[in-house]
């Protein structure tokens, strides 16, 4: 059985996922993101409560989402955070 | 040598509070922003305990001045002491305490720590009231077992692949070990000089492991 993804994993992934198609549309990472449509909108409304991620609406109404300074941080960060966590065993 | 050091206590106890202050200074500021970034409880409680840890030693070098309420100063250092060992063993539990998430906006400010406040001031009050530090210690002494323990396992399961874990046990069996030296101090040695200097010493190693550990695995 595949091993459930830690938090910050899965918002590594999504992060990820927007990153690498600078921007996304939310069906396409939905998709990408493995999660379920609930789950998926509870990441997807902590990233953009925390400001990782941005909603762009475009004139025809088509959403999406691109990746911030702080998401960018946060990435780049991700292996500094999760080294701490588990050599602190926290 | 031993003359030497209790010749200049007071000097070396400047230096002492100023080290263990700094070292508590840099680890918050560190997992602060680390925090910040990934909102783990895990960074959260470890950086509160250090948060803690500084404010405790700062509060017990102004114990030494005699114009400040002594008894008052007292009570507040044990709290803070007391304080962050409880986060620091929490931060070590969390993950099997709290199954769903609370999402608390505040870490010093939330049910489950006014529990560990509750039980901090308890302590810190009978021990005042008693004019000992008996509670604290084996409340202290308790905390760090069960944290020794606990890192133990940690080291066992994944020590090879994360190595820092291996120095987190040494500092959490260390921390034991100065808690131990300190009460067999306090309740038969009279608080011989030799004993304390010794709590010092592993204090000082125990905070210096602790930076070393969050600065070689905060490295990019």
């Amino acid at each position: 059985m595949a091993r459930k993804r830690e938090r910050l994993e899965v918002i590594k992934d999504i992060l990820e996922s927007i990153r690498s198609s600078r921007n996304i549309k939310p069906t396409r990472l939905l998709y990408s993101s493995n999660l379920s449509p609930q789950m998926f909108k509870e990441y997807i409304n902590e990233l953009l409560s925390k400001n990782f991620i941005s909603l762009e609406i475009d004139d025809k109404e088509k959403k999406t989402f691109s990746l911030t300074k702080k998401g960018q941080d946060f990435l780049q960060e991700y292996r500094v955070i999760e080294n701490l966590i588990e050599n602190f065993g926290l | 040598m031993l003359e030497w050091i209790i010749e200049n206590k007071e000097i070396l106890k400047f230096f002492y509070t100023f080290i263990i202050a700094t070292v508590c200074a840099v680890i918050v500021i560190k997992t602060d922003r680390l925090f910040g970034l990934s909102s783990h409880q895990g960074i959260r409680y470890l950086r509160n305990a250090f948060l803690f840890y500084g404010v405790g030693f700062i509060i017990r070098s102004l114990l030494e001045i005699q114009s400040f309420p002594y008894r008052l100063l007292s009570i507040l250092f044990e709290f803070f002491l007391i304080m962050a060992g409880f986060f620091l063993l929490y931060s070590l539990l969390w993950k099997r305490i709290e199954t769903a998430p609370k999402n608390y906006t505040s870490s010093l400010f939330n049910p489950r720590v006014f529990l560990f406040y509750s039980l901090a001031l308890v302590i810190s009050l009978i021990d005042n009231l008693w004019r000992t530090y008996v509670f604290m210690f084996f409340s202290q002494i308790m905390l760090f077992t069960f944290a020794s323990v606990i890192s133990f396992k940690n080291y066992m399961n994944n020590g090879k692949k994360h190595t820092f874990l291996k120095f987190y046990f040494a500092a959490m069996f260390l921390s034991l070990s100065a808690w131990t030296l300190n009460a067999l101090a306090a309740l038969f040695f009279q608080w011989n000089q030799t004993f304390v200097m010794g709590v010092y010493a592993i204090n000082l190693v125990i905070f210096l492991l602790f930076l070393y550990g969050v600065i070689k695995v905060t490295k990019k």
